[in-house]
């Protein structure tokens, strides 16, 4: 017999903390993590020495890059995990800490997401089978053919698909930790550099550097430790699927968003409509529109509509992306899908200031990565 | 002399049976009915079977999205160029890029394979596999 993660043990969120998504600099992946992790066990109000083990989700830095930076902590000995899942490598990390509280064999543990901009291969390249297109087709191409086959099916405008980064940019430009902090109007995101099909480079998740920490405890650690039970969030549902064989082959990530996200929600007990936040892969902008409609956030082909209505607005009937978003906020890799949980976890504490969705009680973390793999978490307040 | 294919193992220069107009895709079928593009024996996507047989595509399909490319890293290939995705006529969506003879695509489109003259890494004539708007 098996179980879902909310049938164990519950786990909590207890502590989150960032280190600034930024353009590539001479900062150290040490300062960089070590500042999430620090920022996390204070907010948490516990000490490193409490921690019994630590997940590290990283793709770009090289192999085992976590004991360097968690020995400036002082090295406690505890077992270091890390996770590779391409994009949702952070999100990966986070779900096997916590099946591993939920299971009992520990009460708090660390995820870390760091990564650095480096150059790096994908395995698919070296399979043997070839490719008609070679390197022709980058990610923003792929997106930007799912952008045109978007178009067609529904008759949208190129500078509709652009309302997601304007809104997403207007959320960005209140967060501290986002790498763009500041508000556009849609003609300077549709003025922008040409890349592929209709996307801009404001439309485009840009490349850079960060770190995310989250801690997540037991009921007893919680105790144990004296940690504030109101501020902690509880993770309702954690679910990982991959790729099938589709009918609509070209619309995989969409589908595999649509499987994953409904096995999550009914693992939560809840349905689209009970979601205030969802912070979602919308490293381009076409991204945001599909993965809305796949959710069950609006019917299929009234993304556009709804967004324009402000929807999906701070203040709208689902915030999407209230962090700005990986258009926004950036998409360091293996921080990012901790960066959610983070984001997720300040506005259900209503900690989220000037960018804080009113009354959120329950929200909604989605990571797709290359390969293709799907991971979405269900947090409640 | 004819001119040497760029990759030989995904297309060849006589069509197919069903098709022999046109250059075929080297594709691949699996006794459950899966129909693949290209060719491999490592085992079926859709059941894991591993007795895979060859199956010659026809070079014909249909649009099914189109996208300029305005920027692209890579020193042997310069933008603009344009790409899409392609229904081929006997199942496989693949996606490659299109000759453009200055009209807009428009998904629905009828398109089938050519082969254009393009420089290999090393400087070498080769052909290519392209699709392009039925005359
Ligand atoms: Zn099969």
């Amino acid at each position: 017999m098996t179980s879902t993660l909310k049938e164990l043990r519950p786990v909590y969120v207890v502590g989150i903390g960032m280190h600034r998504y930024q353009f590539m600099s001479d900062t150290t992946y040490i300062d960089l993590g070590l500042a999430a992790v620090r920022a996390a066990l204070a907010d948490a109000k516990i000490e490193w020495p409490t921690v019994q083990s630590a997940y590290i989700g990283r793709a770009l830095l090289p192999m085992a890059c976590g004991r360097p930076i968690l020995r400036h902590l002082g090295a406690s000995g505890i077992p270091i995990v890390h996770v590779e899942n391409a994009s949702a490598s952070g999100s990966t990390a986070f779900r096997h800490a916590c099946i591993e509280i939920a299971s009992g064999l520990n009460d708090v543990s660390l995820v870390l997401g760091v990564d650095k901009p480096m150059p790096i291969a994908r395995a698919e390249s070296l399979t043997g089978i070839g490719n008609l297109a070679d390197d022709a087709i980058a990610p923003f191409t792929h997106f930007a053919l799912l952008g045109d086959q978007y178009a067609s099916r529904y008759g949208v405008k190129a500078e509709d698909f652009a309302l997601v980064a304007v809104k997403n940019h207007r959320n960005g430009s209140k967060n501290p930790f986002a790498q763009h902090q500041k508000e556009r109007t849609l003609d300077e995101i549709l003025g922008g550099k040409r890349i592929s099909g209709t996307l801009t480079s404001l439309q485009c998740t840009p490349v850079g550097e960060g770190a995310a920490a989250v801690i997540v405890a037991s009921e007893d650690g919680v105790r144990a430790l004296g940690i504030d039970a109101a501020r902690a969030v509880r993770v309702t549902a954690s679910v990982g699927r991959s790729q099938r064989v589709y009918d609509n082959a070209t619309r995989y990530d969409a589908m595999l968003t649509e499987e994953t996200t409904k096995l999550a929600l009914a693992e939560a007990g809840r349905a689209p409509a009970d979601l205030d936040i969802v912070e979602l892969h919308d490293a381009f902008t076409v991204e945001e529109v599909e993965y809305v409609e796949a959710m069950g956030l609006c019917p299929d082909g009234r993304a556009i509509h709804e967004l324009k209505e402000g929807a999906f607005d701070i203040g709208g009937r689902c915030a999407v992306s209230p962090s700005g978003g990986l258009i926004a906020m950036g998409h360091p890799i293996g921080p990012t899908g901790v960066g959610q949980i983070a984001e997720i976890v300040r506005q259900l504490r209503g900690e989220a200031g000037p960018r804080q969705q009113p009354n959120a009680k329950i929200g909604l973390a989605h990571m797709v990565g290359v390969g293709a793999v799907c991971y979405v978490h269900v947090l409640e307040a | 002399m004819t001119t040497g294919l760029l990759k030989p193992a995904l297309y060849r220069e006589a069509g197919s049976d069903a098709d022999p107009a046109h250059p075929a895709l080297l594709g691949g079928a699996c006794g459950c009915g899966h129909v693949f593009f290209p060719m491999q024996n490592f085992g079926c996507e859709r059941c894991g079977r591993t007795d895979l047989s060859p199956r010659a595509l026809t070079g014909r399909g249909r649009l099914l999205a189109s996208a300029r490319v305005h920027l692209h890293a890579g020193k042997h290939r310069h933008a603009p160029f344009t790409v899409g995705s392609i229904a081929l006529e006997d199942g496989p969506i693949v996606r490659t890029i299109l000759v453009d003879d200055g009209v807009p695509f428009q998904a629905g489109d009828a398109l089938t394979a050519t082969l254009v003259d393009v420089h290999d890494a090393d400087g070498n004539l080769r052909r290519d596999l392209r699709f392009q708007r039925e005359a």
